[in-house]
């Protein structure tokens, strides 16, 4: 496939002493929209860890290749800098950085997005008022003394600025109050209008795909993938759960622990 | 306000600077430090001298160095911010490492009042050369005094030294950046003793290539219910070495008070020298005193992190470093500090840098014309 933008095969992973995934493959052509759901435990997150080069995860096989690249070994900065996001779940606090020190560096980092100093003020300051966030976080340290609503919203700023092909987020919508996930579901939706990227969201909320058309939906048990459908199996999920899911993998005795 | 050293050639060895409360063993060599300094002479002037009543203020860097810099000085500078009135220009220390400055200032802020304060030590000493300060605080009762203490020399040594009184509900907050100079001894000392008096200082510093930077933090909580809040982060790098005491005594008498005290500290040299003193001291029941300390490398989870953003492990060392100089220049209140900053990053940054630091927080770009 001349597009495929991401694509996993054969991979499995896990840590030192314990194997998460099993023999996944999964293809994500640019500027699609994948939803990957799964009870507690079944191992999404670690998946997007995986993609992202979490070193605390280790490749048994398979590949993962990245527009064009077999990116299976790269460290995690250089898969970022190659056009890969992950949103992380609970951003990690970095104290004595303030976030606009962060940020820039992030951007000057990029060779697309190497700017003067003033225009990429400017740029931010038009995202925080999209976001509706104060410009004030911008001297405050990264991500310490945030609410959990105001971290994902810091993500979903980083996500605005860096314009990646593929954002991976994992549980953007997790502890977000009604208001703040509907300006995070905006985040989300102006970067698929602006940049045409890629994504693939871990949720157990459906809300936050409301504004969003979905290509195609996965479901995750015990470290493998057992379903696929296009964006009507959400809503069979919704109602139904992941028995079935769960039922045809045991049948399967494909198990994998 | 005299702005000339009256030091002459002639040198003298103060020997016992930024002693703790409590002192360890001889053998560590972190009890004190001694600096050489110019033999002060007074040519038969008549100097002006601070009000008797901060003959009384306890500074950190201990009694042989402050009467060394009242010595040393032409002439001493004295600031009263009336009864409940909030000063809105910032009263500024400025100290020229290039011409020698030693000033000795005291600042009263009578009750209800509000002032900022700010230290800015610039410039590249000539050699061996000798800055110096020494400001000693008299906050009365429900004061709230800000102080910013921005010391970034690009060469020469410079003493530091400050002394704050925070009588009932005065409120005082402080933020020490130690940004450069061959020899920096900063020693500040606040005594919380009216009840319900309030402390929380962060010190943030980069010592790099053979730089030292010697410190000496010291808290006298005396009042009931006094509060102290000690943050002290920074980065070590190439042969720099650093010598940190910080103590909190709790004194008899101030009951419900407490007194926390945490030091980060990130190692990037291979030839650093790191020393550490945390001391809580405590002569009464009723109260919490914590301290803590970290040394080493950026966190596992940290790096995780920066790298899922596309950072290295170098470029996240390189980013911590700019960091501090982000966090002077956005809190330097007013344009003297913010260029003494700017300044400095330019010469450990590089110019880029620091003008990107400069126009992306909508500052003057004209480092040189302001420092």
């Amino acid at each position: 496939m001349p597009d495929t933008l991401l694509s996993i095969q054969g991979l499995s992973a896990g840590t030192e002493d314990k194997p998460i995934l099993h023999n996944i493959d999964l293809a994500i052509s640019a500027g699609e929209t994948h939803v990957l759901m799964g009870p507690n435990g079944a191992g999404k997150s670690t998946l997007g860890h995986v993609i992202m080069g979490d070193p605390s995860y280790q490749v048994s096989s398979g590949t993962i290749t990245f527009d064009g690249t077999d990116i299976t070994d790269f460290a995690a900065d250089k898969r970022s800098l190659a056009g890969i996001f992950l949103s992380y779940q609970a951003p990690v606090e970095v104290p004595g950085v303030p976030l606009y020190s962060f940020l820039r560096t992030i951007c000057q980092m990029r060779p697309e997005l190497k700017t003067t100093a003033r225009k990429f003020r400017q740029r931010v300051s038009e995202i925080c008022e999209h976001l509706e966030m104060d410009d004030s976080f911008l001297t405050r340290e990264l991500n310490v003394g945030f609410s959990g609503g105001e971290k994902k919203k810091i993500e979903m700023l980083q996500l605005l600025l860096l314009q990646p092909k593929l954002a991976i987020l994992d549980e953007t919508d997790s502890g977000l109050d009604v208001d703040a996930l509907s300006i995070v579901s905006h985040g989300i939706e102006a970067y698929r209008q602006e940049c045409n990227g890629a994504l693939l969201i871990i949720t157990h909320n459906t809300r936050i795909l409301e504004r969003l058309d979905v290509d195609r939906t996965h479901v995750m048990v015990r470290g493998n993938l057992v379903g696929e459908g296009d964006a009507s199996l959400i809503d069979e999920i919704d109602s139904t759960g992941f028995g079935r899911f769960e039922q045809a993998l045991a049948e399967k005795g494909g198990v994998s622990e | 306000m005299a702005e000339k050293n009256a030091a002459s050639a002639a040198s003298t060895l103060l020997k016992h600077i930024n002693t703790p409360a409590a002192q360890t063993w001889n053998y560590l060599h972190i009890n004190d430090i001694s600096l050489e300094v110019p033999t002060p002479t007074t040519k038969g002037e008549v100097l002006a001298r601070l009000p008797r009543l901060f003959d009384a203020v306890e500074t950190g860097i201990g009694e042989e160095a402050a009467s060394w810099i009242v010595s040393a000085t032409g002439d001493s500078r004295y600031v009263e911010v009336k009864a409940g009135v909030r000063r809105e220009e910032p009263i500024v220390v400025d100290i020229d490492a290039a011409t020698g400055d030693i000033r000795d200032t005291g600042v009263l802020v009578r009750e209800g009042a509000e002032a900022t304060i700010v230290v800015a030590v610039h410039g590249k000493a000539s050699e061996a050369g000798t800055s110096a300060s020494l400001l000693r605080i008299v906050a009365e009762r429900d004061a709230l005094v800000h102080l910013v203490e921005i010391v970034a020399l690009g060469s020469g040594q410079h003493l530091e030294g400050v002394g704050i009184e925070a009588a009932d509900n005065a409120t005082i907050d402080v933020r020490q950046y130690a940004l450069g100079g061959d020899k920096v001894a900063m020693g500040i000392c606040c005594s919380l003793t009216g009840r319900s008096a309030r402390l929380t200082q962060e010190t943030r510093y980069l010592v790099r290539g053979s730089e030292q930077l010697d410190v000496n933090h010291l808290v006298r909580q005396r009042g009931r219910d006094t509060r102290s809040e000690l943050v002290t982060s920074g980065i070590l790098a190439d042969a720099a070495k650093k010598t940190m005491r910080e103590t909190i005594d709790l004194i008899h008498g101030a009951k419900g008070a407490t007194g926390n005290e945490i030091e980060t500290v990130l190692v990037t040299g291979d030839d650093i020298v790191n020393k550490t003193l945390p001391t809580i001291l405590c002569d009464e029941d009723d109260v919490a005193g914590n301290h803590g300390a970290s040394i080493g490398s950026i966190s596992a989870d940290q790096l995780g992190y920066l790298a899922d953003r596309g950072i290295s492990t170098k470029e996240a060392e390189a980013l911590f470093a700019r960091a501090i100089f982000d966090d002077a220049a956005i809190h330097a209140p007013e344009a003297l500090s913010r260029a003494a900053a700017l300044k400095r990053a330019e010469e450990v940054l590089g110019g880029d840098i620091a003008l990107d630091v400069a126009e992306g927080l909508g500052l003057s770009t004209d480092i040189e014309e302001q420092a």
